[in-house]
């Protein structure tokens, strides 16, 4: 009994340590840029060399935010359609739901990097042939991503679905005559819940991952600029040995968002039968 | 049989959807757009993209395939590709690939004894902080570490350096699946009942453990490939490495967009087969599947 509840008290300090990681990350790279940008005039790393006006820590702290948001963003826009999307699968059941599972496969197969290109090149290929059509490079980040990401998601919250639906309760509560919304609501969703949390904080690490490598090929030009940005745009001074200072800063924020995103994401999705 | 048929044409199904998907995607795109004036691609960019899809012809989407296999080049400009040039950088990329598979798996036996020796009860710096630093580090930044050192030095460096760089986190990754999987499986009765019999811990471990470790190490391949292939885009463009990955890049940045449907189909058949020898290779170790396909 104690051991139960010395484990539900250790998880529980492993989401609030991995969230507020994530929370400083994002309120002190904002606060630094946005609000106090003369904090990060004195740098250790010195001045960024294709920017000498600017800071490498001006630079790195100031797309922290940017990537941050750009992926948080893209998680919860992803972790909704691939709930959405495995919740009416359950509901329909039969070939649709063995279809679009297969298709959610194929789309998991490929890499994020690969299909968010692809996204990208048309997107800005449809704004170079219309210009009113033309998106702006964050919003059209953040649903690239969300396109690219939903798959698994998807797959993972049908499977977690399926099992939660063979538990005794689920079959009690059916027997009671419960209708398909009943259960979703009051029995399936509630035992859900902590799983997508989990599903969602474990997508912005990638998303940002993702983000940061498109962004770093000159394909994506998010505004105002990213880790992943940064870094691309200063891959000429990155070429000599005194370019580690420069991805330094860059790659121990990224570090740090990943280990406080797998915190959080694994403390909130424990075993349960 | 059937159940081998439906293995592969889980794996085969994905060209297609790809080829079908990639191609439509860009031929939907308003190339045609009324309004010359206010359109901001040159007539003979929007006659290229025209041509190299076959948009508005019968069977359309087999054009830019046609013209690879006649040998014409694809793309508006000297950036474009032929299919020899298409098959050399696909040899080039997988080449890279194979080197960093066998590096990973070097990584991954690595990660694992380490977790073996240094196992603690509360979540540890090896088994949290290692991951965390694998998977919180995109390719092109170690690649970018290492690119002043490769360019200073010999001709084969950069492909090892590619191979390395890209290795790293599904090393990582594969090493905590081979130690989880190993712990695993130590503590079945099947283990017990063989020490209680007197076998030595290594005979236990070759003869039993590994033997049902390894179907699923071969589960965690096809991510793995997906990765490698995934990393050998930044790596080859740090490296200045003229294979698949910079191809791509350069055709999307450029906007090639018939060499970008037909590479990304490319990528999509290469995971294919990785899959298809995967399955291929489980069906000869592992007795279970096996059975399962008779």
């Amino acid at each position: 009994m104690n051991d139960a509840r010395d484990q539900r008290k250790e998880q529980r300090r492993a989401i609030i340590t991995g969230i507020c990681l994530l929370l400083g990350l994002w309120l002190f790279s904002f606060a630094a840029s946005a609000i106090w940008p003369s904090a990060l005039r004195r740098c250790p790393f010195g001045r960024d060399a294709i920017r000498p006006d600017s800071t490498v820590c001006e630079l790195a702290i100031g797309g922290l935010w940017v990537s941050l948001t750009v992926g948080v963003a893209a998680g919860a826009l992803s972790t909704f359609i691939g709930s959405a999307l495995a919740m009416a699968s359950r509901a329909v059941g039969g070939a649709l739901e063995e279809g679009s599972m297969r298709l959610a496969d194929a789309f998991f197969a490929l890499p994020d990097v690969l299909v968010l290109m692809v996204l990208q090149l048309a997107a800005q290929i449809l704004g170079d042939v219309d210009p009113r059509l033309k998106i702006a490079p964050a919003p059209l980040m953040i649903f690239s991503l969300a396109a690219v990401g939903w798959a698994g998601p998807a797959r993972m919250i049908r499977n977690r679905l399926a099992t939660l639906e063979t538990q005794d309760f689920i079959a009690a509560s059916k027997a009671l005559g419960a209708g398909r919304a009943h259960l979703l609501l009051r029995h399936l969703w509630p035992a859900l819940r902590s799983y997508v949390l989990a599903v969602f904080i474990a997508r912005i690490p990638s998303a940002i991952l993702a983000e940061s490598t498109v962004s770093f090929f000159g394909i994506a030009k998010v505004e105002p600029m990213s880790l992943g940005r940064y870094l691309g745009t200063s891959y000429a001074s990155l070429l000599y040995p005194s370019g580690a200072r420069i991805v330094l800063p860059a790659w121990v924020l990224l570090m740090l968002v990943v280990l406080g995103a797998s915190l959080a994401s694994r403390a909130a999705a424990p075993e349960r039968g | 049989m059937p159940n081998v048929l439906r293995r592969i044409g889980r794996h085969v199904a994905v060209i297609p959807i790809v080829a079908i998907a990639s191609y439509f995607l860009i031929a939907a795109l308003p190339l045609g757009a009324e309004d010359e004036s206010k359109r901001q691609l040159p007539p003979e960019l929007v006659a290229s993209y025209r041509r190299d899809l076959g948009i508005g012809e019968p069977l359309g989407f087999l054009r830019p395939w046609q013209k690879l296999v006649r040998g014409e080049r694809l793309g508006t400009s000297a950036q474009g590709v032929t299919g020899e040039e298409l098959v050399r950088k696909i040899s080039g990329s997988v080449g890279v690939g194979c080197l960093a598979l066998g590096l990973s798996l070097v990584w991954a036996l690595g990660f694992a004894l380490l977790r073996l020796q240094l196992q603690r009860p509360r979540p540890s710096a090896i088994s949290d902080v290692i991951p965390a630093i694998a998977f919180g580090t995109p390719v092109f930044i170690p690649a970018l570490l290492l690119a002043p050192y490769v360019a200073e030095a010999g001709h084969l460096l950069p492909e090892l350096a590619a191979a390395l760089v890209i290795s790293a986190w599904p090393g990582v990754f594969l090493g905590t699946l081979l130690i989880d999987a190993i712990r695993a499986e130590l503590t079945r009765d099947y283990v017990r009942t063989a020490l209680g019999k007197g076998l030595a811990a290594s005979a236990v471990l070759r003869r039993h453990v590994i033997p049902n470790v390894l179907p699923l190490l071969l589960d965690s391949i096809g991510p793995v490939a997906t990765a490698l292939l995934a990393g050998s885009f930044a790596a080859e463009r740090v490296f200045g490495l003229p294979y698949f990955g910079q191809l791509y890049v350069v055709a999307v940045l450029q906007k090639q967009v018939a060499v970008v449907v037909v590479a990304t189909t490319c990528f999509a058949a290469l995971l294919a087969a990785v899959g298809l020898t995967v399955e291929a290779v489980r069906i000869l170790i592992d007795p279970r599947t096996r059975a399962a396909t008779e």
